[in-house]
């Protein structure tokens, strides 16, 4: 059970964090002038829900499975994503996106970095989980 | 040499000298000889660094007291000649070669080519290093020109009143100095004005450190070899006997402190005799009663430079440091205005390079210019930008004379002129150049229908129909709607227009796509039909709803083919269908917390992504607005600012009242020269990037504006940030280019290009700087905080701004001069503190609910933000004219320039036996005075006279006096043709009118929470002085 939980939030992190990764890129590109603003737009945009939900679900699935640790780090940026929502500024602005460009990118390079933190711990606690499970297995098999 | 070859020019002086420096062994026997023959050393070597590069001394100087001087005490203020360190260690680099220039062996032979140096050039001959320091030698006598014992006389009372004026509080002797200084900086902005006659007194007991030359030095350091006539007079040089060099030596402190008091005005506060408010006087307080003034200074320094109207920079001193750039407080940037109507006689050349293709950099893409040089006899060129060494093609090929200019230089005019429009081949489309395209969209709901609205806007369509740019490829196209979308199939085999309605608004679709937008040539009467019968059709429609955004769609899709312009009227709240509004402003507890701001964006993200879909299409879009309720200006204001469009706001429309504004503006916006799917790029040299860009446009890189309609009310502003790395260049380009398709459907590039001289010093940025440019640029800023921020936190920031800039700025003199009580500014910046209040309290800044309702500000918000420098500052500070003198008088228009006499905006002017016009540039108001006379009255208005002058409007009566005022308000209308001036009528005392329409504008007045002028100047005062 708790080799699953890992497994899961392991492949959840790693896909928050290619999300976020791509929406980096793609915003160095456009300050580079090697994308058009719409695409850039339209590809960030097309990304942020998915990436909020995503994240929901991950700090959802540690407050359900009694994770206090990890649910207490992953729930400040959930409120954060809730909030951009709520006040409508989760989408990537077309207009005004050179004013906010240099803020977007430092916003998603943090963003980032808590993940790569999350990521470690995962990592962490899925060797554990991993080892254990395959400790227990032994144990098992010496009690036969 | 270098005088008349603009290419030259760029070469530098300084750098050539710099091998002198080398050598230390140079300063070294000097130095020893110092101490042995003192006097006549230290003479020397006040002089001779005089002689070499005149500027040199003051320059020196300067920076010693205003670099270094606050940090280190005890700088040799007036410093011995002989001790040269201090002053040397803290001026760029370049000044230590003069400095160490006096060697003795050079000694003898630079005596000598002094005492009979010929006019001009003639160095040449002597020794070939020193001949670069030598081609600035002629203006040496400019020092000992005076007759010695002249100057000796002269001497003592100088000497007196600079010493007395800084500190005694009695401003007698202020006037002296602001008299004498217009006076200076004006012969001193000529870099080649030599030693005025007037000058030369002081200049002889004062030496090295003549004042005059001080504020030209920098702009001369920044401009070497440029300018640099042959002085007037030369001979004097034999002059130079020991004991006048002596002089020199004991007389400096006059000269610095009289040097650094022209630099400057001040206002004296605290104890101004026969003043009863708390120390100030305000018929002092400087204001701006002759209107903008462009900087003339620029222009003189680098003649080929642009002309000001298209573009402007908020100082003409650019840095050379980021710290030092970080100590000039005010935006540091540049306001583009790149279609500028320019007067007859006086038009962009177009140049085509046909078949050789438009002459470009390699590297920075920057086009050709007057400042490249053309080196390798001819074969190639010198990027003015990034210094690229490019080849000339062959076609463009032409030799150059002696002095290295080209011989076709008169038969090109982009190497000749800062402003030329390049005809530009098909490298530079993307798709074939596009044909003017109008789209009106017209709201004919109840409303509309009710005010005129309609009747007018087809009346005003109608007749410029013949004028709109373009013919015969314009095209135009028409839908109306209320609560369903009316479209006008137009083809020119029909004789009537057919209306085909679309109701549903979910699913917008376009009916025959291809027949909505038709060539206006081609289907004339077809349009003109539908013109006619357009407000009939309407007039008893009943319909309350608005489907606003489905309509904006649908107008979308049938333009998004071509592009072009949009025009919407809109009367009510959009209410149906995708991008529907609700009355916002209805919550009052809303104003003054953090979600105020709230209030001044697009509510429904609609409007922003609308926008820049219209811009990817190439659509700009303007927004006439006419309600009376709220309409939710923010919101339709958006889709015009980032489509660089316009807001057209008649707040209660009705055509009998704004008929006439309407009508004139519209016809504006549709005959004027506009450029069609344009993009703006600003290049400027290494070391300097545009960094923010403030206007009604969208970026679609990092610095390339897409403007999908220019034209010449618009302007752009931008600001400058420097790079890590010291500037090393002495001079900055920059170059603007505009690529647009023309109505005629050729494709252009308009290209204005400008250089500025680099500096390293303080003092100078301020004295260059150009207030309308700076006003324009924090105007913008501070609007643009409006947009996250609370108003009061926009105002007190531009407020904080101005202090902090006014305090660097106090710091540079006020330690020196003990200036104790005084306000110090800049020359240049006199007027920022005024500025800085107007902005405060104009529209888009002003209180909250209470003082005008949102639309307004929202309005005046996105128009101000496009406003070129002129009218915006007209706008800021109005003109208030007083008529009625004039119009008793009995002559006729020879004297019309007596109403030049503006007054400045405080009732106190208002008298009550006159009549009064204030002119914003967007309104006029006529104030009657109480008391005057009757007749004046029943003149101009005739049998209103008595009657309430809400209800009356002005209209010519068939007598002398009414004809004159017409005269009078046309000759202002044609000041300014960009908007429409509606003439509103008000009477003394008549409240609530009268405070609402003029008393609340007269902005040196207390009003409200808001300050007076005198109030303000005391504060910002006040505050400068806090640790300073």
């Amino acid at each position: 059970m708790e080799l699953l939980l890992w497994a899961l939030s392991f492949f959840i992190d790693l896909a928050l964090m290619a999300s976020t990764f791509y929406q980096l890129v793609i915003l160095t590109d456009l300050e580079a002038d090697y994308i058009n603003i719409y695409d850039t737009a339209s590809r960030i945009n097309r990304i942020v829900i998915p990436e909020f939900i995503v994240q929901g679900v991950l700090c959802a699935v540690f407050l359900i499975t009694w994770h206090w640790f990890m649910f207490l780090m992953t729930v400040p940026l959930a409120c954060y994503h809730v909030m951009l929502f709520l006040k409508r500024q989760h989408l990537f602005d077309v207009t005004e996106a050179f004013r906010f460009l240099s803020a977007e990118k430092k916003f998603r390079m943090i963003k980032l970095g808590f993940y790569l933190a999350v990521f470690a711990i995962i990592t962490f606690r899925l060797a554990l989980s991993v080892f254990n499970f395959l400790s227990d297995a032994e144990d098992a098999v010496h009690l036969f | 040499m270098g005088t008349e070859n603009p290419g030259r020019q760029q070469f530098p002086a300084r750098p050539a000298a710099t091998p002198f420096a080398a050598p230390p062994q140079n300063v070294m026997p000097f130095s020893s000889s110092g101490p042995l023959v003192r006097s006549e050393s230290s003479g020397f070597r006040s002089t001779l660094p005089a002689g070499h590069q005149p500027m040199m001394p003051p320059s020196m100087h300067m920076d010693g007291s205003q670099v270094s001087g606050f940090r280190s005490p005890p700088i040799a203020r007036f410093n011995d000649p002989s001790v040269p360190s201090p002053p040397t260690s803290s001026v760029p680099a370049t000044v230590g070669p003069f400095q160490r220039f006096p060697t003795p062996p050079f000694r003898s032979t630079a005596q000598v080519p002094l005492s009979h140096a010929p006019p001009v050039g003639q160095p040449l001959a002597q020794p070939p290093a020193p001949s670069v320091s030598f081609r600035t030698q002629p203006q040496i006598p400019l020092v000992p020109m005076g007759s010695p014992p002249q100057s000796l006389n002269s001497a003592p009372p100088n000497m007196n009143v600079p010493y007395s004026s800084p500190d005694s509080t009695v401003p007698a002797p202020r006037p002296n100095f602001q008299s004498s200084f217009p006076g200076h900086i004006r012969l001193q902005s000529n870099a080649d004005s030599q030693a005025p006659p007037i000058q030369s007194p002081f200049s002889a007991h004062q030496g090295g450190y003549a004042p005059a030359p001080l504020p030209s030095s920098s702009p001369f350091l920044a401009h070497p070899g440029g300018y640099v006539p042959p002085p007037p007079v030369l001979a004097p040089m034999g002059l130079q006997s020991r004991d006048q060099m002596q002089h020199f030596g004991s007389g400096p402190p006059i000269g610095s402190i009289q040097g650094l008091m022209e630099d400057f005005s001040s206002l004296s506060i605290g104890s101004v005799p026969g003043s009863i408010d708390p120390g100030i006087d305000p018929k002092a307080l400087p204001r701006p009663l002759e209107g903008d003034v462009e900087p003339k200074l620029l222009a003189e320094m680098y003649p080929m430079n642009c002309d000001p109207r298209y573009l402007r920079l908020t100082t003409s001193a650019i840095p050379n440091s980021q710290s030092l750039a970080a100590r000039w407080h005010l935006p540091l940037g540049a306001i583009v205005c790149p279609l500028a109507e320019a007067p007859d006689g006086d038009e962009v050349p177009v140049v085509n390079f046909a078949s050789t293709g438009i002459i470009r950099c390699r590297r920075c893409r920057t086009y050709v210019n007057p400042f490249i040089t053309f080196t390798d006899s001819g074969r190639k060129w010198r990027c003015s930008i990034c210094s690229l060494l490019n080849d000339v093609p062959g076609e463009y090929f032409s030799h150059l004379d002696a002095t290295g200019r080209r011989l076709d230089l008169d038969q090109r005019p982009e190497l000749t002129k800062g402003s030329v429009e390049f005809v530009a081949p098909t490298e530079y489309m993307m798709r074939p150049p596009m044909p003017p395209v109008y789209f009106f969209l017209i709201d004919v709901s109840i409303s509309a229908v009710r005010s005129g609205m309609i009747e007018v806007v087809a009346q005003t369509i109608r007749s410029c129909l013949d004028k709109l740019p373009g013919f015969p490829r314009t095209q135009i196209g028409f839908a109306t709607f209320d609560s369903a979308i009316h479209f006008y199939n137009m083809k020119s085999s029909l004789t009537q227009p057919q209306m085909m309605v679309v109701s549903d608004l979910d699913d917008i679709f376009v009916p025959l796509p291809d027949d909505l937008l038709v060539n206006l040539s081609e289907s004339r009467n077809v349009v003109e039909t539908f013109l006619d019968s357009l407000p009939s059709m309407f007039q008893d429609n009943m319909n309350v709803e608005s489907a606003f955004g489905p309509a904006l769609k649908a107008a979308f899709m049938v333009m998004s083919q071509l592009g072009g312009k949009l025009l919407i009227f809109q009367n009510t709240l959009p209410s149906l269908g995708v991008g529907r509004l609700k009355l916002r402003v209805d919550d009052l507890r809303v104003y003054g917390t953090d979600k105020e701001h709230m209030l001044r964006l697009p509510e429904d993200p609609f409007y922003k992504q609308m926008a820049a879909e219209l811009t990817k299409n190439q659509i700009s879009l303007n927004a006439y607005a006419f309600s009376e309720k709220y309409t939710d200006i923010a919101s339709l204001g958006a889709l015009a600012k980032y489509t660089g469009g316009q807001v057209y706001y008649y707040p209660s429309f009705q055509s009998a009242t704004h008929g006439e504004k309407l009508r004139h503006e519209l016809s504006r916006d549709l005959t004027r020269e506009t450029a069609w799917e344009a993009v703006m790029r600003i290049r400027c040299g290494k070391g300097v990037r545009f960094t923010s860009y403030h206007g009604n446009f969208m970026l679609r890189s990092t610095d390339l504006m897409a403007l999908p309609a220019v034209d010449c009310d618009k302007a752009y502003a931008a600001q400058l940030s420097l790079e890590d790395t010291l500037l090393t260049t002495q001079t900055v380009y920059f170059q603007v280019a505009l690529l647009y398709t023309a109505s005629c459907g050729e494709r252009r590039i308009r290209v204005h290009t400008a250089a500025a001289p680099v500096v390293a010093d303080l003092g100078e940025m301020y004295r260059q700087a150009d207030s309308g440019a700076i006003v324009s640029l924090l105007s913008r800023l501070a609007i643009e905080k409006t947009l996250s921020h609370k108003l009061e936190d926009a105002r007190n920031s531009l407020q904080l701004r101005i202090v902090k800039a006014l305090k660097e700025y106090r710091n540079l003199y006020a330690v020196q001069h003990r200036l104790g009580g005084r306000m110090i500014y800049p020359e240049s910046l006199k007027f920022l503190p005024l500025y800085g209040l107007a902005i405060c309290r104009s529209k888009p800044l002003r209180g909250g609910y209470a003082d005008a309702p949102l639309d307004e500000c929202c309005s005046a918000g996105y128009t101000m933000m496009s406003l070129p420098v002129k009218k915006l500052l007209k706008l800021l500070y109005p003109r208030l004219v007083r008529l009625d003198e004039y119009l008793l008088k009995a002559s006729t228009q020879a004297d019309i320039k007596d109403l030049e006499k503006t007054l400045p905006l405080a009732a106190e002017n208002l008298d009550a036996r006159g009549l009064y016009l204030y002119d914003d540039g967007f309104r006029f108001i006529l104030w009657f005075g109480r008391a005057l006379s009757p007749d004046v009255a029943m003149n101009l208005l005739g049998a209103d006279f008595a009657a309430e002058l809400s209800k009356v409007n002005l209209y010519e009566h068939d007598n002398e006096m009414s004809r004159k005022l017409m005269r009078i308000i046309k000759n202002f209308r044609d000041s300014d043709h960009s908007y429409y001036q509606l003439c509103h009528l008000v009477r003394q005392g008549e409240q609530p009118r009268e405070s609402f329409l003029l008393l609340s504008y007269l902005l040196e007045d207390q009003m409200g929470g808001a300050n007076g002028y005198v109030n303000w100047f005391l504060q910002i005062h006040r505050q400068v002085q806090q640790n300073a």
